[in-house]
């Protein structure tokens, strides 16, 4: 059981700095969506992949493992063209284009979270403005992912050796069969977040305003030039889309 | 008769839980016992079917664990999880001790009667309309037990029933752990309470590293170094060795003797 996609590993994409990494994956969905040219949006998933095998030392293979749960929606979303644009292979053509489209913004996501100590993404996101609480919130929920599965199975076990079967009867016997493991799930989760709350509770939570953080994340040079570059890139993108009209088809 | 043959686990991760274990047991009260991750739980898991065997077999009653769905091996062996908050969902203890007897699919009066005849068992008769989750902690383990007792099982399977409970709550616990013994269960009692051991049990399993290193008379057991099984020893038997006295059982019989002696 996996639970979570960061992966360890000594890259010059895992010492960046997570904010300057969020700054670039969004730039990076906002080029994605300015571009429909299917050779265009091929090239910016060539260039995505080779930035994270590069400079992220990620293998082609857990590329792949992350992106193939998505590969039936993109193959949906290309098929669907074929049948609004005429001639067919046009809109294969262009179906293309929103497949690759499609799992380049996943992999974009999915590389900053492959890439990034969730703490540290969310740190991040801190840094930039988001509520502390809210962070707090996410780490939370995050970190109890793994205990509440952990928590499902053996509540569903227990039913189980009461003669509860999962998997009998018609759809609405089965929606019912959930009911026993449910209603114990809820209440040992709420007893858990009763529990934190007054643990968060009894050590001042939300007594100062301005906090201070035990782990720091701080920009250091190679996070200014890699940002630059992010920016330098982006412009690139716009500049080329809007000025010089590169990489977009009109469709209708 | 429940019978471990070979018995291999190995969960997905590769960790191997249980390498070989073998053990045959019938009407008898059995303790289980082994430091945490010994393989306690694994080995539990296998004799109702929860887990099928990566190597081995498990035969309950003739039947193969890996032919038989956990429903059907409900019948015969009874799992008392540990928590008993993870299995209370009705809103009061007769539905909830009813719904074991409802998967078998038994006819209203047959229920009922199971339903009372269980909280007999456990001395909580008149407890019916009450909520499961408002009763106290010796209550819930009580309630626990007489879910599953409801089935009718020849065999138990009991995680941890005294762990978090006050002296007088155990003590209840272990006096219904007796009578169902006497009145012909096989009871399989997994703790790490070494006075649990050696007041109920009349044969120990120890577990250590997914191996059966020891299965015997409970007084053979305390003779083992159990230091080095990262348990203790019942203080009751340290104190009667030290002042020359023997085996005991029970404070009850260490008095007795004393009192014999003085
Ligand atoms: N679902 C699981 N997946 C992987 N490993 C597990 C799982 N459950 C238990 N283990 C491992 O198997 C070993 C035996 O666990 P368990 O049977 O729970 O021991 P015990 O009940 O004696 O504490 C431990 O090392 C534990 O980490
Ligand atoms: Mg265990």
């Amino acid at each position: 059981m996996m639970y979570t996609l960061y992966i360890e590993r000594d890259s010059l994409l895992n010492r960046l700095d997570p904010r300057v990494k969020t700054i670039g994956s969004l730039f990076g969905i906002i080029a994605l969506i300015l571009f429909n040219s299917p050779i265009l949006l091929s090239l910016l998933f060539l260039l995505i992949v080779l930035t994270l095998v590069i400079l992220g030392k990620i293998t082609i293979g857990e590329i792949f493992n992350v992106l193939k749960p998505l590969i039936p929606i993109s193959i949906v979303a290309m098929i669907i063209w074929p049948f609004i644009l005429k001639p067919w292979y046009f809109g294969l053509f262009i179906g293309f284009g929103y497949g690759i489209r499609l799992l380049s913004v996943a992999l974009l996501t999915l590389g900053l979270i492959m890439t990034t100590p969730q703490r540290d993404l969310i740190l991040g996101f801190i840094k930039m403005g988001m509520p502390y609480e809210i962070g707090l919130t996410l780490t939370i929920a995050l970190r109890y992912i793994p205990t509440l599965y952990m928590l499902a199975q053996t509540i569903m076990d227990a039913q189980k050796s009461r003669g509860l079967e999962l998997e009998r009867g018609n759809f609405i016997q089965r929606a019912k069969n959930t009911v026993p493991i449910l209603i114990p799930l809820i209440v040992a989760s709420i007893k858990t977040a009763h529990e934190l709350s007054i643990a968060l509770e009894s050590r001042a939570f939300g007594a100062s305003k301005r906090r201070t953080f035990l782990h720091n994340i701080k920009m250091e040079v190679k996070d200014y030039i890699a940002l630059g570059i992010t920016f330098a890139l982006f412009f690139l993108a716009v500049y080329a889309r809007y000025f010089l009209g590169v990489g977009y088809i009109k469709l209708f | 008769m429940i019978e471990v043959r070979d018995l291999w686990h190995i969960y997905e991760g590769k960790k191997e839980a249980l390498r070989g274990v073998s053990l045959t047991f019938g009407n008898e009260i059995i303790a289980l016992v082994g430091p945490n991750g010994s393989g306690k739980t694994t080995l539990a898991k296998h004799l109702n079917g929860l887990l099928k065997p990566t190597k081995g077999e498990v035969i309950v009653d003739g039947m193969d664990t890996r032919k038989h769905s956990v429903a059907e091996l409900a019948r015969v062996v009874g799992y008392v999880f540990q928590n008993p908050e993870h299995m209370f969902f009705e809103e009061n203890v007769f539905r909830e001790v009813a719904f074991g007897p409802k998967n078998l699919g038994l006819s209203e009066e047959e229920i009922e009667e199971r339903v009372k005849w269980a909280l007999r068992e456990v001395n909580l008769e008149g407890y019916e309309d009450r909520s499961p989750y408002s009763l106290s902690g010796g209550e819930k383990q009580r309630l626990a037990i007489a879910c599953i007792l409801a089935m009718r099982p020849k065999y138990l399977i009991l995680d941890e029933p005294t762990t978090g409970l006050d002296e007088k709550n155990a003590e209840s616990i272990k006096k219904i752990i007796r009578k169902l013994y006497r009145e012909g269960h096989g009871i399989l009692l997994i703790t790490h309470e070494m006075d649990l051991v050696l007041e109920l049990a009349e044969r120990a399993v120890l577990l250590y590293q997914g191996k059966k290193v020891f299965d015997g008379d409970v007084k053979e057991f305390f003779e083992l170094d159990l230091r080095k099984y990262d348990l203790d020893r019942p203080r009751l038997l340290t104190i009667s060795e030290e002042i020359g006295l023997g085996f005991f059982r029970s404070v009850k019989e260490f008095v007795k003797a004393l009192e014999m002696r003085t």
